[in-house]
C-alpha cells in the first residue's frame, strides 16, 4: 500500500488505484477486527437469539421448527434451571473473597516488601495462574479424593473425619468456588500489586506526617485510591466467575452430585451438547445474556460513581 | 514553635553517601533555607527531620528531644511536599482536616479549625472542591493549610514553589514570608533556586554534596562565600573568576602581569595561585584600556534586561560578565574595568577563601552611596 501512495498515478498494473485505494483504506485497516467480531460474536449472536425460538436437535437432517416463547416460558418454569441460577449467585458470592479479599490483603500486606523475598513470593502467588486449567482440575481430584487423597490423609491425621469434597452435596460447589478462586489469586494479587505500587508514595509520606497509624493509611488513602482496581476485579468476579468454573465443574463433578454444583453456564451446556436441545441451549443463552448484560450495566456505573481516579 | 538539633548527621543509600556528618542548630522561630544544587542532599537532610528518611549515624533533637526513633506524625513537624501530594480523593476541607480527623478532634472544633485556616488562606469558597478541580496555585494554599492546621512547632518545605510558574512563585513567595511573621513557627524550607533562598530565609545553608558550605544570613553569604562554591552558586549572572598568582609582596596578578588592587595583600607564599571573585554588579566600565588599575576587557555581546544591562566578554581569556544599571552609557573603543578593593574576593586552589592581610584600603567613594550598590544583588 505504501507503494501505491508512493508511485501515485503512475500506479503499477495490477495494483489498486491510488484514489479509490485511498478512500478504502480506513476500512481496510479495520476489516481484520471487524471480521473477527462479527464472525466470532455478532453473528453467533443473532443465530442464537434466532434459534432460541425453534426447537431443533442439532441433528444435519432435521429442521428447527418455530415454537415461539416456549423455550422461554419452559426454562423459566424448569427447577432445573433455578438451581442453576441459585448456584451461580453462591459461586460469584464464594469467589469474591478469593479473587478480591484475599489478593487485596496480600497486595496490601506485601507491599512493603523488596528484594528476592518479593520475587520469591510473587513466583509462589502466581504459579496456579500459569497452570493449565484442566490440569489443575486433575491435580485438585487427585489431592481430594475422599479415599486415598492426600488431604483427606491430612484430616484423618489430625484427627478430622473424612471430607467427600466432590462427592457431598454440600461440600461439592465450595469445592469448586476454591479451585476456580485457587487459580485467580495470583492474577489479582498481581493487578494489586500493580495498583498498590502505582499510588504515589507522597500520599502516604503525607498521611504519615498527618499522624495516620498504617491502618488509618490503609483506610484512608490506599484502599480508596485502590478503588479503581478492586472495582474492576468485583465486576469481572460478578460477570465471568461462573463462567470461569465451567471447567472444573465439566472435568470435576459434571453438575453433580444431585446437580448441587452445575450453574447456569453449565446448564446452557448440558441442554445444547448433552440433550442437543439446541433452543433450549440458545434460550437460556439469551437469558443469561441479558441478565449479565443489565449487571453490567449497573457495575459501569457504579464503577462511575465511586472509582477514585489520581490526575 | 520549636528548635532543632541536628547532630552530625549522616546518610548512606547503601553504600553512596547522600549526607556526610552535618551540624546545624535551627533556632525557634527562625526560617531557615537550605539552597543546594540537585543531588547536594538538601532534601534527604529535610526528610530525615520529617522522619520519612532514617538516619544512618548521628541524631537529629526537635526541642531537645532526640527524634531519631519518632514517627514522623509525633515529632511536631508539618510539612510541604514539592508535588503538595494533596489526597486526590477528598475535598480540600476533608484534606486540610485529615490530620486533626486522624487525632480524633470532633468533627465541630475540626470543621471550625478547618474553616479558619481557609480563611487565613482565602480557601474558603473553595472548601468542597477536590484537588484536581483546583489551580497550582490554589493547590499550593490548601497544601499550607494542610500544614497549619495542626499548629505545628515545625513547618518542613520541600521545594514547594517549583511547581508553580514565575508569576505565582513570586506571589506566594511573599505569602509564606507573610504568614511566617505572623505565625512566628520554625521554618525549614528547601530550594535550589536562589531568589526564594535570598527572599525567605533568616539563615542561609548553602550544601554541596552531602556537606554544608556555608551558614550565615543571606547577606553574610552572599558577600562574603566562604568558598568558591558558594561564590559561583549565588548571583545570577553568577560570579566572574579571574586567574592570579601571588607575587613576592603578597599581593594578586591577573594573566597579563596586571596588579588592578595593589594594596590588597594576601598572606599567601610567592606564586600561590589563586583565583580572584569579582561579582558582575562590582564592575564599573572605564574608557580606554590603559586606564590606571583597570583590567582590560574585550566586550563580546550586550543583553539589555530592561531593568539592567548584562555585559559579556572575556579578561585575559576568561569569560566576564558585567551587570550595570539601566541607561548606563557604554564607552566606545577599549573599555577596562574597575573594582574597588573590597569587592574582590580570593579563592584557594582547594575552592576555599583566602582574606587579604589587613583590611583593605576602602575605595574612594563619595559619601552617602551605599557600600553595596542595589545592582550587586542582580538575580534574574
Amino acid at each position: 500500500m505504501t507503494d501505491a501512495t508512493i508511485t501515485g498515478d503512475r500506479a503499477l498494473p495490477g495494483r489498486l488505484p491510488r484514489l479509490r485505494l485511498s478512500a478504502a483504506e480506513p476500512w481496510l485497516y479495520l476489516a481484520p477486527a471487524i471480521a473477527v467480531v462479527a464472525i466470532w460474536t455478532y453473528v453467533p449472536l443473532l443465530q442464537a437469539f434466532e434459534l432460541s425460538f425453534y426447537q431443533w436437535n442439532m441433528l444435519p437432517r432435521s429442521t428447527p421448527r418455530f415454537v415461539g416463547l416456549d423455550n422461554y416460558r419452559n426454562l423459566l418454569s424448569l427447577p432445573d434451571m433455578r438451581q442453576a441460577v441459585v448456584n451461580t449467585v453462591l459461586y460469584t458470592i464464594g469467589l469474591l473473597p478469593l479473587s478480591v479479599g484475599i489478593p487485596l490483603a496480600v497486595a496490601l500486606l506485601t507491599g512493603g516488601l523488596s528484594g528476592p523475598l518479593r520475587n520469591l513470593y510473587r513466583a509462589l502467588i502466581f504459579v496456579p495462574m500459569i497452570v493449565a486449567p484442566i490440569v489443575a482440575a486433575i491435580l485438585w481430584r487427585w489431592l481430594l479424593n475422599e479415599d486415598h487423597g492426600l488431604v483427606n490423609a491430612w484430616l484423618s491425621g489430625i484427627g478430622l473425619g473424612k471430607v467427600g469434597f466432590l462427592s457431598d452435596p454440600d461440600v461439592a460447589l465450595w469445592t469448586l468456588v476454591w479451585i476456580t478462586g485457587w487459580k485467580l489469586i495470583g492474577f489479582s494479587t498481581l493487578l494489586f500489586t500493580a495498583a498498590d505500587s502505582a499510588i504515589s508514595p507522597s500520599y502516604v509520606e503525607a498521611a504519615r506526617m498527618d499522624g495516620a497509624s498504617p491502618w488509618q493509611i490503609v483506610r484512608d488513602i490506599r484502599l480508596p485510591l485502590l478503588s479503581p482496581t478492586i472495582l474492576l476485579i468485583t465486576m469481572m468476579t460478578i460477570l465471568f466467575g461462573a463462567q470461569w468454573s465451567f471447567v472444573y465443574i465439566n472435568a470435576l463433578t459434571g453438575g453433580g452430585p444431585l446437580r448441587s454444583t452445575t450453574n447456569v453456564y453449565h446448564v446452557m451446556w448440558e441442554y445444547g451438547f448433552k440433550t442437543m436441545a439446541a433452543g433450549w441451549s440458545t434460550a437460556a443463552g439469551m437469558l443469561v445474556f441479558a441478565v449479565f448484560g443489565l449487571i453490567a450495566i449497573g457495575c459501569l456505573a457504579a464503577m462511575r460513581r465511586f472509582a477514585v481516579y489520581d490526575e | 514553635m520549636a528548635s532543632i538539633d541536628i547532630r552530625s548527621v549522616h546518610k548512606l543509600y547503601g553504600k553512596t553517601p547522600a549526607v556526610r556528618g552535618l551540624d546545624l542548630a535551627v533556632e525557634d522561630g527562625s526560617f531557615l533555607v537550605i539552597l543546594g544544587p540537585s543531588g547536594c542532599g538538601k532534601s534527604t537532610l529535610l526528610r530525615m527531620i520529617a522522619g520519612l528518611e532514617d538516619i544512618s549515624a548521628g541524631e537529629i533533637a526537635i526541642d531537645g528531644r532526640v527524634v531519631n526513633e519518632v514517627e514522623p506524625g509525633r515529632r511536631g513537624c508539618a510539612m510541604v511536599f514539592q508535588n503538595y501530594a494533596l489526597y486526590p480523593h477528598m475535598t480540600v476541607a476533608e484534606n486540610i482536616g485529615y490530620a486533626l480527623k486522624v487525632a480524633g478532634v470532633p468533627k465541630a472544633e475540626r470543621a471550625d479549625r478547618v474553616g479558619r485556616v481557609a480563611a487565613m488562606l482565602g480557601l474558603g469558597d473553595l472548601l468542597a472542591r477536590k484537588p484536581s478541580q483546583l489551580s497550582g496555585g490554589q493547590r499550593q494554599r490548601v497544601a499550607m493549610g494542610r500544614a497549619m492546621v495542626r499548629e505545628p512547632g515545625i513547618f518542613l518545605f520541600d521545594e514547594p514553589l517549583s511547581n508553580l510558574d514565575a508569576k505565582l512563585r513570586i506571589q506566594m513567595r511573599l505569602e509564606i514570608k507573610r504568614l511566617h511573621r505572623e505565625l512566628k513557627t520554625t521554618s525549614v524550607f528547601v530550594t535550589h533556586d536562589q531568589v526564594e533562598a535570598m527572599t525567605l530565609a533568616d539563615t542561609l545553608v548553602v550544601m554541596n554534596q552531602g556537606v554544608i558550605e556555608q551558614v550565615g544570613t543571606p547577606a553574610e553569604v552572599f558577600r562574603r562565600p566562604k568558598s568558591r562554591f558558594v561564590a559561583n552558586f549565588l548571583g545570577s549572572p553568577p560570579m566572574n573568576f579571574l586567574p592570579a598568582e601571588i607575587d613576592r609582596r603578597g599581593r594578586a596578578v591577573l594573566a597579563g602581569g596586571h596588579m588592578p588592587w595593589p594594596d590588597l595583600v594576601f598572606e599567601l607564599a610567592a606564586e600561590t595561585r589563586i583565583e580572584v571573585g569579582l561579582r558582575p554588579g562590582d564592575l564599573t566600565p572605564v574608557a580606554g584600556k590603559a586606564a590606571e588599575g583597570a583590567i582590560p576587557f574585550e566586550p563580546d555581546i550586550l543583553e539589555d534586561l530592561g531593568s539592567e544591562l548584562h555585559w559579556h566578554g572575556t579578561v585575559g581569556g576568561s569569560a566576564v560578565a558585567v551587570a550595570l544599571p539601566a541607561a548606563t552609557p557604554i564607552p566606545a573603543g577599549p573599555v577596562g574595568l574597575k573594582a574597588p578593593p573590597s569587592a574582590v574576593h580570593a579563592f584557594l586552589g582547594d575552592g576555599r577563601r583566602a582574606e587579604p592581610a589587613a583590611a583593605p584600603i576602602p575605595s574612594p567613594k563619595p559619601s552617602g552611596e551605599a557600600p553595596w550598590r542595589a545592582t550587586s544583588l542582580s538575580y534574574t
